[in-house]
């Protein structure tokens, strides 16, 4: 579980132009279950995915992580819940890289490499044994049955197949929370039906999921169990879809 | 202590694919950094084993030799310099050296001519260096024609060729008796070229060829340690081939390292980008280009010292062999003995590979520094 | 193979080439210490001061005999016109004391 109290984040205060892009949040994101954050551009999205996904730290307020799903802390040790708004830079970034797995709009991915060694990315620098590494990968490549493409560029893949790598790669380090902005805004209506099936075997594998977007076919589909509208940084509503 | 060397190997993994994606450019940098490497450490290589050649072989040289000066000129020593010299307490033997320069105009070559009495040939015939022999193509019993100041050509007949084996040294010498020299060169009698001192203990020298120097005013004498110290400083740094080679290769790595220096591509940016976001840290990237550079400048550093080494002590440094002959017809044939200051290896080794992997990091610097949201929202 | 292993061994082997080829300069090379002894040998019995390797212009090939300005002999600023001058520049021991 994911627990924001009171989260205000600005940027540039002190300079030419500062702005707030949320303010005062409060918010619960239940573990196993599928949340949407809902909402235009600006309301703020994509920088509540970012401090939720430890990437970045809120200037006031706390973020507290709590339940089994917690891993990376350096020395192994098992934490059931953590106060991460003050973390050291090097425990945070061991704990998004083992906690969280990112997909992205854009879903980038590295030109020029294979499709094998683009998911096996994320877990190089943590020193695990290539073998490891290496069969995990594969092993997810056959799961969203891209397995055949483990040698090829990435250029060469269509819309479908590089989103399914891309969520490959997120899964890598065997996070307990995923996380997704806008990931159907360059999918077509089959393919993001695709993505929500495969955001429903997430959810039965018990893991957190977060998605921003303000695609109906996300926002409406029934496997979502909490929508939070927003809007220029605040919550209009939160409510639990029935 | 395992999970830091699976981290390094991995991020080398990815720093190799890294490289392999612009395979042309890459392998053709190695290749130039190579070549510029082997270069520079065949210089290194040649000008150090031929100092220490040269300092092995010239320790049996005079251990004085003494000259005339004459308005600032190298001049004919008169020989009753001999007795007053070896009159000096310490000094062993005097020997007066009577040698000079030869052009032989068929050949364009320069021998150098010099009288031996020992052993002797007797008139009329000669001992030659085997460069000599190669030049003329000359054998025992050949004939050899050499012209006397006025005009007139004289036939020696070849006794001995000088081993071949001591080329470095004799390999131009033409010997002949002294008689024989006096009268080619017409030198006048009473006077020889220089004279060698012998001095029985050689701690002496110095305070030896002091006394020389004051007695005899317009005398030079040379230390034997001097004439050691002469090679030294042959293939100065500092002189005239040695500059234009050097700044060469200074250059060509200027123009490399500014290249790299300038600044990331975009793409190099959007790049570091995806990795901070996808869970490097800013360390596991400046790493990363650590090896992209390490990788390459290892690569030169070993591939270009084994070429120089081949090249020096197994193929005589013949890529070296034009610029030092010169104009000159005659070249000695001669191996080096291998001898390579591991001080001057190491420096070779620092200066390959740290600045060029520097220049690698650094401008990554910046962009490794990017907060992992980046990504998120470009 | 991975690309980090192959990196490794060619590392490796080219360091353990390069290791054997300084050791065998140091105990091998029999032919060119035979040479080194020929010509110490003679330098000894001739009473000769320098090595044979500059042969085309006098200067250069004694240079320890050689006068400060022989290289310079048409005129001191004469440029250098052969070759071998701009390798061997006048004895050091020369420069230090007329």
């Amino acid at each position: 579980m994911i627990a924001l109290h009171d989260v205000t984040k600005s940027f540039h205060s002190g300079k030419a132009n500062p702005f707030t892009a949320i303010r005062n949040i409060s918010l619960t994101i239940a573990p196993a279950r599928l949340t949407v954050l809902k909402g235009p551009s600006g309301s703020g999205k994509t920088t509540l995915l970012t401090l939720i996904g430890c990437m970045a730290r809120p200037t006031s307020g706390r973020i507290v992580l709590s339940g089994n799903g917690i891993s990376g802390f350096p020395g192994g040790e098992e934490i059931r819940e953590l106060d991460i708004t003050s973390l050291p830079e090097r425990f945070l970034a061991g704990i998004r890289r083992a906690t969280f797995g990112f997909i992205f709009q854009h879903f980038n991915l590295l030109r020029g490499i294979t499709v094998l060694e683009n998911v096996m990315l994320p877990a190089y620098p943590t020193g695990e044994r290539h073998g490891e590494i290496r069969k995990r990968a594969e092993e997810l490549l056959a799961l969203f049955d891209v397995a055949r493409h483990a040698n090829s560029r990435v250029d060469l893949l269509s819309g479908g197949e590089t989103q399914r790598v891309a969520i490959a790669r997120a899964l890598i380090n065997r996070p307990s929370v995923i996380v997704a902005d806008e990931p159907t805004a360059h999918l077509d209506t089959d393919l993001s039906r695709e993505f929500m099936e495969i955001v429903g075997s997430f959810k039965s594998d018990g893991k957190t999921v977060l998605i921003a977007s303000h695609d109906p076919l996300v926002c409406e589909s029934p496997r979502v169990d909490t929508v939070v509208e927003m809007r220029d940084g605040r919550i209009l509503r939160s409510g639990s879809v029935p | 202590m395992n999970r830091s060397v699976e981290r390094h190997r991995n991020v080398l993994d990815f720093a190799l694919s890294s490289l392999l994606r612009r395979k042309g450019k890459n392998v053709s940098l190695w290749v130039v950094y190579t070549l510029i490497v082997s270069l520079i450490a065949a210089i290194v290589f040649y000008t150090h084993a031929l100092k220490r050649e040269a300092a092995l072989i010239l320790q049996g040289a005079p251990d004085i030799v003494v000259q005339k000066m004459v308005a600032g000129r190298h001049d004919l020593v008169p020989v009753g310099y001999v007795e007053k010299i070896a009159a000096i307490r310490g000094v062993r033997s005097v020997r007066p050296r009577l040698w000079g320069y030869y052009y032989d105009a068929a050949t364009g070559a320069n021998y150098t001519l010099m009288a031996s009495d020992d052993p002797l040939p007797g008139p009329g015939a000669a001992d030659i260096g085997s460069g000599v022999a190669r030049t003329l193509h000359l054998t025992e019993g050949d004939f050899l024609p050499i012209r006397a100041t006025d005009g007139t050509p004289t036939l020696f007949q070849v006794r001995k060729v000088l081993p071949y084996a001591s080329e470095l040294a004799s390999s131009d010498l033409i010997l002949l008796s002294e008689g024989d020299l006096r009268a080619l060169f017409d030198f006048p009698r009473g006077f020889a070229t220089d004279l060698a001192v012998t001095v029985g203990n050689p701690a002496e020298r110095p305070t030896i060829a002091a006394k020389i120097a004051g007695q005899f005013p317009d005398s030079r004498p040379i230390l034997n340690s001097e004439i050691l110290r002469t090679y030294d400083s042959i293939f100065d740094w500092r002189g005239g081939m040695m500059v234009v080679m050097l700044g060469v290769a200074v250059l060509a790595f200027v123009i490399f390292a500014w290249d790299k220096a300038t600044g990331l591509s975009a793409e190099e940016r959007r790049e570091i980008g995806i990795l901070k976001s996808v869970g490097w840290e800013t360390g596991d990237v400046l790493l990363l280009k650590f090896w992209e550079g390490a990788a390459i400048s290892l690569a030169a550093f070993l591939c270009g010292t084994i070429l120089a080494y081949i090249q020096v002590f197994f193929l005589s440094a013949s890529l070296f062999e034009p610029a030092l002959k010169g104009w000159s017809v005659l070249y000695p044939r001669f191996k080096l003995v291998p001898d390579v200051d591991p001080y001057q290896l190491a420096v070779l080794f620092f200066l390959t590979v740290v600045p060029y992997t520097v220049a690698t990091i650094i401008p990554s610097w910046r962009a490794a520094t990017v907060d992992p949201d980046a990504a998120m929202r470009s | 193979m991975r690309k980090s292993t192959a990196f490794s061994l060619f590392t490796l082997g080219n360091a353990i080439l390069l290791a054997l080829l300084l050791c065998s300069g140091r105990y091998g090379s029999g032919e060119a210490r035979a040479m080194q002894e020929a010509s110490r040998i003679v330098v000894d019995r001739f009473q000769l001061t320098d090595l044979c390797l500059f042969t085309e212009a006098r200067y250069t090939r004694h240079p320890s005999m050689a006068d400060l300005h022989s290289a310079f002999q048409d005129h001191p600023m004469a440029l250098e016109h052969f070759p071998s001058g701009s390798l061997v520049s006048p004895p050091r021991f020369r420069r230090d004391r007329p």
